[in-house]
């Protein structure tokens, strides 16, 4: 499991994760803008997002809500929203 | 790596944004058994789905909506049976969520008590072809109870007797000042001379591509679309059981994921049983002409237009075309 300490790292592996799962070209998880919207620039759809959910929960421990899939539109606001969430789960 | 702005200019970009959000989650049901025809060729009977015993509370229509709501359902299309034999059950939708009618037009929906209700009605070839498969002339009676109608449009049927003779019916439905959507019959009753041959579908999609030309305002259409209802094939997918996006979600035990509508289920009216597919589950789906499927299996597969503008054009064209026929965009 990814240690969530350190939001490069986990903006890295959701790009490196959108690549393989969404067999995305041209691009390397480096090389991944963050600020990239989602939607409206990389076609990404909700059937494509509940894919990646699914990847996040098993490699994060966390499940995404589907109702906040309009607000993660970018890989830097899911990353945000992961260490939210596993930071809130070591809290509790 | 492509994006959609690489991918288009400032005027496509902008249609694109209009539809790109809008998460329509639809499910089909059946609001009635009961129809006042009997047509061949119509999947409802002819595969005995007019069999389960039909919910007869409101009520529980009611929190049946309701319920549909809280999966995340937004659009509701109501099909039958002739759901019009039922206007209770339409309203208990109606009320509650975007809903879309499918009739046959013979009874008018009653406009003070559903006055945005978009209505789709259905008229299968001309007048011969209704008279023969359907019983009787109903496109006559249905233009009657619509004309001028800014929430209906016809759903055409085109039947392979129509190749050569499609544009008096489109001419017709402008006359009434309706709009009309094109899509192909699925011969389920196999109706001997009414089951599409090659060189058919070649004619139809090109006469399809001419109607939309000549009656932009009246035809909502899509070149794309017409290519992919006649050959059945998006690139190098064809449509079939492995491909179709409109699966009921509980009965989808196919072997590997698929691109498929969220949650989406087609509904009895006994409000318990699910079918398999948004059409029959004794059709042939190699063959099936279903144009709601096709069109979702255009919808579901955006990324696989991302390879150049034109492909991509097509995807907008053919979400566009979905969203002004269910009212998530104006005409």
């Amino acid at each position: 499991m990814t240690h969530p300490n350190d939001i490069s790292k986990i903006i890295v592996r959701i790009a490196e994760i959108m690549i393989d799962e969404l067999k995305l070209e041209d691009v390397t998880p480096e090389t991944f803008d963050p600020e990239i919207d989602l939607i409206d620039e990389v076609g990404i759809d909700s059937m494509d997002l509940a894919t990646i959910a699914l990847v996040l929960r098993d490699e994060y421990g966390i499940v995404i809500d589907e109702d906040d899939y309009p607000k993660l539109n970018n890989i830097r606001l899911i990353a945000e929203y992961i260490q939210k969430r596993v930071d809130e789960g070591k809290q509790g | 790596m492509k994006t959609i702005s690489s991918l288009l200019d400032a005027e496509w970009h902008e249609r694109y944004q209009s539809i790109s959000k809008l998460n329509i989650r639809s499910s089909i049901y059946d609001v009635t058994n009961r129809c006042n025809l009997r047509c061949k060729g119509c999947f409802f009977f002819s595969s005995g789905e007019n069999n389960v015993v039909e919910e007869m509370d409101v009520g529980r229509w009611v929190r049946f909506v309701d319920n549909e709501k809280k999966r995340g359902v937004n659009l509701a299309i109501l099909i039958g049976g002739e759901p019009t034999l039922c206007l209770d059950r339409v309203e208990a939708f109606y009320r509650r969520m975007p809903t879309f009618c499918a009739t046959n037009g013979i009874i008018r929906v009653p406009r003070e008590r559903f006055p945005h209700m978009m209505v789709g009605i259905s008229v299968w070839g001309d007048e011969e072809d209704e008279r023969l498969l359907r019983g009787k002339d109903t496109f006559s009676i249905s233009r009657k109870n619509y004309e001028g109608d800014p929430h209906a449009y016809y759903l055409y049927t085109i039947t392979p007797k129509q190749i050569g003779k499609s544009e008096r019916i489109i001419r017709k439905i402008r006359d009434a000042g309706l709009k009309v959507h094109m899509q192909l019959l699925s011969n389920d009753e196999a109706v001997d001379g009414f089951s599409w041959k090659d060189a058919e579908l070649k004619d139809i999609r090109s006469e399809m591509d001419d109607l939309l030309e000549q009656y932009p305002g009246t035809v909502i259409s899509s070149k794309y679309y017409h290519e992919i209802i006649t050959t059945g094939k998006m690139g190098d997918r064809r449509f079939g059981w492995e491909e179709c996006p409109s699966v009921s979600e509980p009965m989808d035990h196919r072997d590997r994921p698929q691109r498929r509508l969220i949650g989406f289920i087609r509904w009895a009216s006994d409000l318990k049983t699910i079918y398999r597919c948004c059409t029959s589950q004794t059709r042939d789906c190699s063959t099936c002409k279903d144009g709601a499927a096709h069109m979702s299996w255009v919808m579901v597969n955006k990324r696989a237009h991302m390879d150049s503008p034109e492909h991509l054009q097509g995807w907008i064209e053919v979400y566009e075309m979905f969203a002004r026929l269910y009212q998530f965009i104006p005409w």
